[in-house]
């Protein structure tokens, strides 16, 4: 696909999750992987804001335990931090050994194989609630349409957490907002179920709850807190087939 | 800047600064050696550190209303002699006329932790007899706000909002206070004049809920409140594997996510470990739990091992 035909497919399968009930997490999760296909990154993550004012990760391209540490660290320093503060995009910043910047985040970014990095704001009536961040493996610029593309993708991230709310005072967004975070809480303690109980890994346990999710037309929260409650049993969720991309 | 120096700079003016300021180490025994008035001073003494983060900007900016809570609990802790009520941190903080909180049971069932005054103790009473109510609900779902009780279209607990008009509440905010599945309760604030929360007070009372689960995991996990100081003071709940052990933990020892949270929390304070430190143990298989003998597992000795 072009890059013209990809763009289009990937706001309207958006668009048609963004159907009533959908689960923010499960449409974050789809949007993160968009990103790594429509702009020329190789991960991709969103943070939000937790009622601390500290960034909490909630959904990424991969839930591989060392990408979603990359996040963690964000919790107090990195270029998420830094957009989120300044309510600025980073885009194109070379990561080096040499680069002070972020003594935590940096190196960990570079033993996982990652050269460059981008953070967009995720913005609302002059209020930042996240940012949208994206990881390169090669060196290089992001060109001027990625940039476009990618905050234009940050965007729709920020319509997710909204959930129909047209009319968006402060305690309805702080009540969207909480509920996306607690949301990927119970996520994690699902997954700690599943893993424990299935022996298998943190990224399977992910993708296995993701599809029996979709294969049941359950949202991804719902389902997840079932499990937490135990009346799903781990053992029971569909298995899970990687598929081969396009 | 070091410790010290940024302790007098950053101290109130009235206390006398603390020097060294340094972060309490907590095990059992120092936790229950730690009464009284010790306790205001340990209070203090991780204030400071806080802000000496803050300072050299290791944590987010936003944290300011944080330790304005902190601020708050420390001085509601010199002033009494039986400390501190975190409702009355919570009616404080938020600028509303009164707050309460509720505790849920196993069986879901809901009891009084707390009330800030007469007006809130008779709000939760209420709500209690009644069995319906904001906070009823919200310790089961969603927050929910009612702006105007006397004026709601609402056909939800009638009774309810009559009775407490004539108590004196014209609106109510109740949130819950809950870590990711696991419910721990609810936050009840109450206004004696209609009209939304603006967008200081609506941030300030998610905050004032999460802390307030917090409070309860840490009291629940060590028997003290005192434990709150580790609990919030870097150790962060925003840790996904501290949730993912919880789960794992759950599984090992056959017990609720909820328990397993308490039990993981309390296991970190009885070695002298972080809670996130032994969580990443867990996660990783180095430290796991036998439900056979019920006691913990080593698998790998415990080192300076850190993720």
């Amino acid at each position: 696909m072009n890059r013209e035909s990809l763009l289009i497919a990937t706001l309207v399968e958006l668009a048609d999750n963004l159907v009533d009930d959908y689960d923010v997490i499960d449409v974050l999760t789809v949007l993160t992987h968009r990103c790594v296909d429509a702009v020329d990154v190789d991960a991709a993550g969103v943070m939000l804001a937790s009622p601390t004012g500290e960034l909490q990760f909630v959904a990424s391209s991969s839930e591989s335990m060392t990408i979603l540490e990359l996040f963690q660290i964000q919790t107090n320093e990195g270029p998420c931090v830094d957009c989120f503060h300044d309510g600025l995009a980073i885009t194109n910043h070379a990561l080096s050994e040499s680069d002070g910047r972020w003594p935590l985040f940096t190196p960990r970014a570079l033993a996982l194989g990652f050269r460059a990095v981008h953070s967009l704001p995720m913005r609302l009536r002059g209020r930042t609630i996240g940012a949208l961040n994206l990881f390169r493996t090669h060196q290089g610029t992001l060109s001027e349409d990625d940039v476009i593309v990618a905050q234009g993708l940050a965007d729709v991230a920020t319509i997710a957490i909204l959930q129909h709310r047209s009319t968006l005072d402060a305690s309805a967004l702080n009540f969207q907002l909480n509920n996306a975070l607690n949301s990927r809480v119970i996520i994690e303690q699902a997954k700690g179920m599943i893993c424990q109980s299935t022996s298998c890994d943190m990224d399977e346990a992910f993708n296995r709850l993701r599809a029996h999710a979709r294969n049941h037309n359950e949202g991804l929260t719902t389902l997840a807190t079932r499990v937490v409650a135990t009346s799903m049993a781990p053992n029971d969720l569909d298995i899970w087939v990687m598929t081969i991309p396009e | 800047m070091t410790l010290s120096e940024c302790c007098r700079v950053l101290v109130d003016k009235d206390q006398a600064p603390l020097d060294p300021c340094r972060r309490p180490k907590i095990n059992h025994q120092s936790v229950r050696r730690r009464r009284g008035s010790r306790r205001s001073e340990q209070w203090r003494n991780w204030l400071c550190e806080y802000r000496l983060r803050l300072h050299e900007r290791e944590v987010n900016v936003n944290v300011h209303r944080l330790l304005d809570i902190y601020a708050i609990m420390e001085r509601l802790e010199r002033e009494s002699a039986e400390g501190f009520a975190l409702c009355a941190v919570a009616a404080e903080f938020t600028a509303l006329d009164g707050a309460g909180i509720a505790l849920m049971s196993e069986s879901k069932a809901l009891t009084s932790l707390c009330t800030s005054n007469v007006a809130a103790g008779a709000l939760m009473d209420l709500e209690l007899t009644l069995g319906e109510g904001p906070m009823v609900d919200a310790s089961r779902g969603d927050a929910f706000e009612d702006t105007d009780l006397r004026e709601t279209t609402s056909s939800e607990w009638t009774l309810y909002r009559s009775e407490a008009v004539a108590l004196g509440a014209r609106a109510i905010f109740a949130y819950p206070v809950r870590l990711g599945a696991i419910r721990f309760g609810a936050l009840s604030l109450f206004r004696t004049s209609p009209g939304p929360l603006n967008a200081q007070q609506s941030s300030d009372a998610y905050l004032m809920a999460s802390v307030i689960g917090r409070a309860i995991l840490a009291e629940q996990a060590d028997g003290s409140l005192v434990g709150l100081a580790g609990e919030l003071n870097g150790e962060s709940m925003l840790d996904f594997w501290v949730h993912q052990a919880a789960g794992m933990l759950a599984v090992q020892g056959s017990m609720s996510v909820k328990d397993a949270l308490v039990f993981l929390r309390a296991r970190a304070i009885g070695v002298g470990s972080q809670l996130s430190v032994l969580a990443d143990r867990v996660v990783t298989g180095a430290t796991r739990f036998d439900s056979t003998t019920r006691e913990w597992i080593d698998e790998t000795a415990v080192g300076h091992y850190k993720r």
